[in-house]
């Protein structure tokens, strides 16, 4: 080891099996052992978590309902209840937060910790996460699986090893072995998409990747070769950053039928609105641009954004730049399926100070 | 419809005339101008975005009086082609309009008249008379200080209101809400009890064109609360108000100020013109420290380097540093005419006011920038 080398860190990936069935599946019995899809079952529904007896089926997060229904004709649909998933999210955060504050929430059932130093003093990863996955158990109800590691690539991809309700412990010794071991659509960032170039160049494996040099990688990645570099060889530096920073907040909606009409989009964007700016209330958050999202019927999907050179003031202004920037879409060629409206440019309550960017200060009228 | 013009006045008129009509148009009307032929002889020109709407007469012989309307940019072009000193015939027979120029022949599709949009005026009430000159100072020494940004409609246009400043005056504002730009003027005869308005952006920049093909000496001046008219000799510009309430500016222009530095405006403005050019980011940041007697100018660009100038000036306050977007001083200090400036200013998070002097028309704003 070279005197550079950072310390050694320990770090642990939880993540929720099958979260939102598995709530829907704990909350009502009778879906219990049953292959269950949280989300829509019309046309136009995704599903948005599928329980483990739907994926031997082939049912998959983020699949049109319709071919979920194709691929398991007895699949049950249940209506999401996403009040209910952050509650129980919050109780697993709480969890988290007796044994360290170094928690990166990625979404509502994922989390890294980092316990290199724990609050209670306890001194093993490999307990630590035990002792989260039985509380887990015994205070929701729910199961948790977990990677344990010595970086955040690594423990996540542990976490998934021994999916469902499962743990695995990868040692430093062990974790470049284990990394040539992978398929590389294990990987983090690779997608159908990259892993179909891969298996062109000849690299199923992460073994297969590691022999690639970095010279090589830049000529077929570009700016991904030393990220790709660094992964086959298990090596990831990047912190657990409690905080994460966000970099937008938005929402949208897909309708059950297209919209044409003016009355009818600018009806269905004030609903967004609607939405979205609780969001944005809640968090207290302040953005400078404003991006609107519209998916037409033929799937053909543009973007339009708004940057003011200072943040949004209020919800009225928000919704103004929306239906601004809905007028540069207006008429509409094609029926509208989804609209969607993002405030970007984020910056928090005091945060503008610390930035080193120059910035413009503006009158005040009142 | 019959009549013949020369070249040279259907150009110069349908110039004024086209350049309102937007490029791209849902509607199809508003892509054409409209053209009377009118009994005893003269062509009237319109054209409108329905906002704005402009009509200009030209002379021309008048065989038959009628009226037709043609695509504004086509017939624009094809005046421009045509050869020097030609006589243009129109003819409109049939939903098409014949075009005859020396050998040249054209033939344009038409829509009817009675589909033209024309802006209701209603009543007026409120009418007097500005120079030339006055008008182009009001609109020069502003309109780079209106707001682009149509969430803050209401910040999209000059505003014009009278007051009583120790005499009755004539007040013309621009702001973006980084700075204002104000002019006063003595209020003319007329214009006691015009209510506020807001003059959109489009409406000034049709207005300074005009002004500068013109040459007319006197502008009248029309409005109401709702509309606004200008008559420049065969000209008439008519445009809707921006339909808003215009922040009370006045609380945001400082008072008690007690750092005077005295500059030559053309210096300091070369001076940050030229440090500017290291920034790299939009919006470029020049940081003045203002020392006795001098200002150094300052840009630091993380990726460039870095450059300083050093400007003499008057000065003998404290002192300090402040920051201020280039393009916001240089748009200023542009429109200096003196030798001198004054930069009245208070601290470095705070509006500082520039001006000739206390009997200058023209006063400025300006926030800064945190550097």
């Amino acid at each position: 080891m070279t005197d550079d080398a950072p310390p050694l860190r320990k770090i642990i990936h939880v993540d929720m099996d099958a979260f939102f069935a598995s709530v829907e599946q704990r909350d009502f019995p009778e879906l219990r052992g049953k292959p269950v899809a949280v989300g829509g079952s019309s046309q136009r529904g995704v599903v948005a978590a599928a329980s483990y007896e739907a994926r031997v089926f082939g049912v998959r997060s983020a699949m049109p309902s319709v071919t979920a229904a194709r691929r398991c004709p007895d699949l049950i649909f249940v209506k999401s209840r996403f009040d209910v998933y952050r509650e129980v999210s919050g109780q697993i955060r709480e969890i988290f937060s007796r044994y360290t504050d170094a928690i990166e929430p990625l979404s509502l059932d994922e989390a890294y910790l980092d316990v290199t130093e724990d609050k209670l003093g306890i001194g093993s990863a490999v307990r630590i996460a035990k002792a989260i996955r039985a509380a887990i158990k015994a205070e929701t109800g729910l199961t948790a699986s977990a990677g344990v590691s010595y970086n955040k690539f690594i423990a996540k991809l542990a976490s998934d090893q021994n999916k469902p309700d499962g743990m695995c412990v990868i040692l430093p010794d062990q974790g470049p072995a284990f990394v040539a071991s992978l398929p590389v659509k294990r990987f983090h960032g690779v997608g159908p998409k990259t892993n179909e170039k891969m298996a062109r160049l000849g690299i199923q494996t992460g073994a297969d990747l590691r022999e690639k040099d970095v010279a090589w990688l830049g000529a077929h990645f570009g700016s991904w070769a030393e990220g790709l570099h660094r992964m086959a060889r298990g090596i990831d530096y990047r912190p657990v950053r409690s905080s994460r920073i966000r970099k937008s907040l938005g929402g949208e909606r897909t309708y059950s039928e297209d919209k044409w009409t003016e009355t009818d989009l600018r009806e269905a964007l004030d609903g967004i609105v609607e939405i979205v700016w609780d969001r944005i209330a809640e968090r207290q958050v302040r953005g400078r641009t404003v991006t609107l999202k519209v998916k037409f019927a033929d799937f053909r999907q543009i973007t339009r954004a708004h940057s003011l050179d200072r943040a949004v003031t209020g919800r009225e202004e928000f919704s103004a730049i929306g239906h601004h920037l809905l007028d540069t879409v207006m008429p509409v060629e094609n029926g509208v399926r989804l609209l969607g409206l993002t405030l970007g440019s984020l910056e928090r309550d005091g945060e503008a100070e610390e930035t080193e960017q120059p910035r413009q200060t503006a009158f005040s009228f009142d | 419809m019959k009549a013949t013009i020369e070249r040279a006045s259907l150009l110069k008129s349908l110039g004024h005339v086209q350049s309102v009509v937007e490029r791209r148009n849902t509607i199809p009307i508003l892509s054409n101008v409209l053209i009377e032929a009118r009994e005893g002889g003269g062509l009237k020109l319109m054209a409108t975005d329905l906002d704005l709407q402009i009509v200009e007469t030209a002379d021309a012989q008048v065989e038959t009086p009628g009226t037709i309307t043609v695509s504004a940019h086509t017939l624009f072009d094809i005046a421009r082609k045509l050869r020097e000193g030609s006589q243009v015939e129109f003819h409109a027979a049939d939903g098409r309009m014949q075009i005859n120029a020396g050998r040249a022949r054209f033939s344009l599709a038409t829509l009817p008249r009675d589909d033209f949009p024309v802006i209701a005026e209603g009543e007026l009430p409120t009418s007097f008379e500005l120079s030339a000159q006055d008008l182009v100072a009001i609109i020069d020494k502003t309109r780079f200080a209106i707001s682009t940004e149509e969430t803050r409609y209401y910040l999209n246009g000059i505003f014009l209101h009278v007051a009583e400043d120790g005499e009755p005056v004539l007040k013309a504002a621009a702001t973006d809400g980084h700075r204002l730009a104000r002019v006063t003027l003595p209020r003319p005869d007329g214009a006691e009890g015009m209510p506020d308005v807001i003059v959109p952006r489009k409406c000034v920049g049709e207005l300074r064109k005009l002004l500068d093909e013109n040459g007319e000496a006197r502008v009248q001046i029309d409005l109401s609360a709702s509309k606004i008219r200008f008559t420049l000799g065969n000209a008439v510009l008519t445009s809707k108000l921006i339909d808003g309430t215009f922040p009370d500016y006045n609380r945001v222009i400082p008072t008690g100020n007690d750092k005077l530095l005295k500059i030559d405006p053309k210096s300091l403005a070369e001076g940050v013109d030229r440090v500017a050019t290291i920034a790299t980011e939009k919006t470029r940041a020049v940081k003045m420290a203002l020392g006795k007697d001098k200002v150094t100018l300052s840009v630091t660009s993380p990726e460039n380097g870095t450059a300083a100038e050093e400007v003499p000036g008057a000065y003998s306050s404290d002192e300090f540093e402040i920051g201020f977007n280039a393009r916001y001083l240089l748009d200023i200090l542009g429109e200096i005419e003196g030798d001198s400036v004054e930069l009245h200013l208070a601290d470095a998070s705070a509006p500082t006011l520039i001006r000739e002097g206390d009997k200058a028309q023209a006063l400025y704003v300006l926030m800064p920038m945190r550097v």
